[in-house]
């Protein structure tokens, strides 16, 4: 799957900020401590609009996971599949995550992750997770 | 004006042509949809008092429908929206207001048209760009592009957990295929067995092809009017006996239920205790079956069987014709049509009404309809019968 060319959106800017120095910066409730998502809007816990940007650990855990699939083209060939998890940072938030260098039979509830930065030559970094 | 006193009940149903119609405007089949429920009815488009409009991918139609049909002095017209969840609320609205008074005769309707000639059904619901904006576009950059990978990923969580199989899942597949082709309406009709659901190409593992919905074009309405009134109207009434909604709010964070629980453990407790019933006198199942999974995730939350033994209980062949628990006997989404929340709705009409010709079931006194939005976000139960309630 092509994944063509990240732009910022003026929202989420201190992730891609954090990303380009190989760090995960997510979402802190200010007013609560509770991590939360890069894309998280409000804290559900207090209500609190004010959240804070924090560098997380980059560790989390494997909760669920797909293999993806492309539709196969008209030619019979198959893109190659896309392995895509949730995973629970160390911190707690889970987030919708890319899984790369991981063997599929070692897929397990649990297996242990960390982030990973990818800096392609157009558009903005991004972050993976692979097996630790 | 006074409201209904002998409860609300469905008095009309309209479908246009499903599937891969083309040349009409989502906005054209709502109203194709409309004049066919009102006649259906026997009523005439100056009968209603109100619509409640609500569209899928197109974005339309709204509440100018009601301009387009021509109707005037509605006392009541809104667009609502909970996704697969909308056509229960929409018909308890309705309800709601019939019983009140704000309006005596209600057209609740559902159009898309997602399908293009020459396109792949998986397209219609797919995000595709060379540019990604924000976090949130990064996601989906890569890979998070359809509700299918979603939906794989509470359906593994329900594997993990309680070691529900992919043949389990197949056996909802199988039977509600068994179910389509008795069906003229539907869509896919030719029968197919476990094996071809194992060998069908994957799209997001666990689910297969076989796992995953339709895509359909048209539009399906139904008209909502007191039980009294229905009673001198053309078709059997079909009889509002509760209605319920379930949205959970599952948090994306350590501890979440995600996968394992939907909203229709809210929602079906709800409308059972509304209609005065439980679990056990529900004859048939009408169940949003966007995938297999759901089915049987919705099955659990129900309380037809514990939670986590779904996949034991879907496979011992109880869903199929002939078995204890009748469950998409039109086909449902996976082999009728997909009509969002409206599937599982018209088939509970036309088997309330006696209607279901080779795939009528003998049993209709107590029928669930179960509409499911977002991704296991919204749920909405309707308990509906031929018998007015109470009687």
């Amino acid at each position: 799957m092509d994944i063509g060319i990240l732009r910022r959106d003026g929202r989420t800017d201190p992730f891609f900020d954090g990303a380009a120095g190989g760090r995960l910066v997510i979402r802190r409730c200010a007013a609560c401590d509770r991590w939360l998502a890069p894309d998280a809007g409000g804290c559900p816990d207090c209500g609190s609009d004010d959240l804070a940007w924090a560098e997380a650990s980059g560790e989390a855990a494997l909760v669920t996971w797909t293999v993806l699939h492309g539709r196969p083209a008209d030619d019979g060939t198959v893109p190659p599949p896309v392995r895509l998890a949730l995973v629970e940072l160390a911190e707690g938030p889970w987030l919708h995550a890319r899984l790369t260098d991981v063997d599929p039979e070692r897929l397990r509830e649990g297996l242990p992750l960390r982030a990973v930065f990818r800096h392609p030559p157009e558009g903005e970094s991004y972050v993976l997770f692979e097996p630790r | 004006m006074t409201g209904s006193t002998a409860g609300a009940a469905i008095a009309g149903l309209g479908m246009t042509e499903l599937g891969k119609v083309y040349g009409r405007s989502p906005r054209r089949l709502a109203a194709d949809a409309v004049r066919r429920a009102v006649a259906d009815a026997g009523l005439s488009l100056a009968d209603l008092d109100g619509l409640l409009v609500s569209h899928g991918t197109s974005g339309s139609p709204g509440v100018e429908l009601a301009a387009a049909l021509g109707l005037r002095d509605l006392r009541l017209l809104t667009q609502m929206n909970a996704f697969g969840a909308t056509a229960g609320a929409m018909v308890a609205y309705a309800a709601m207001s019939v019983l009140s008074g704000a309006a005596s005769t209600v057209a609740c309707v559902f159009a898309d048209a997602p399908l293009r000639p020459r396109r792949s059904a998986g397209s219609a619901y797919q995000r595709d760009a060379a540019e990604w904006y924000g976090y949130g576009g990064m996601t989906a950059a890569l890979g998070f592009r359809s509700v299918n990978a979603f939906y794989a990923l509470a359906a593994r969580r329900h594997m993990l957990r309680y070691g529900t199989t992919s043949e389990q899942l197949g056996a909802i597949a199988v039977s509600t295929r068994q179910w389509a082709a008795r069906n003229p309406l539907a869509q896919m009709r030719e029968p197919i067995t476990l094996a071809d659901h194992q060998n069908s190409r994957w799209v997001a593992e666990p689910l297969h092809l076989l796992d995953c919905c339709l895509v359909s074009n048209g539009a399906v309405a139904v008209v909502v009017t007191g039980a009294d009134r229905a009673r001198d109207l053309a078709q059997p009434p079909v009889h509002l006996w509760g209605w319920g909604q379930g949205h959970p709010g599952h948090r994306r964070e350590r501890g979440s239920d995600f996968g394992l629980t939907t909203g229709a453990a809210v929602s079906g407790p709800i409308a059972m205790k509304m209609a005065g019933v439980s679990v056990d006198d529900i004859d048939v199942c009408q169940i949003y079956d966007c995938y297999t999974y759901t089915v049987l995730v919705s099955l659990e939350d129900y309380g037809f069987c514990p939670k986590g033994e779904g996949g034991p209980f879907v496979a011992s062949g109880v869903l199929g014709p002939g078995g204890a628990l009748p469950t998409n006997t039109g086909g449902g989404q996976l082999s009728g049509y997909y009509m969002w929340g409206m599937t599982p709705l018209s088939e509970a009409v036309i088997q309330a009404r006696g209607h279901g010709g080779d795939r009528q079931v003998p049993r209709n006194d107590v029928i669930l309809v179960s509409g499911n939005g977002g991704v296991l976000d919204h749920h909405s139960t309707l308990i509906v019968s031929p018998h007015p309630k109470g009687a």
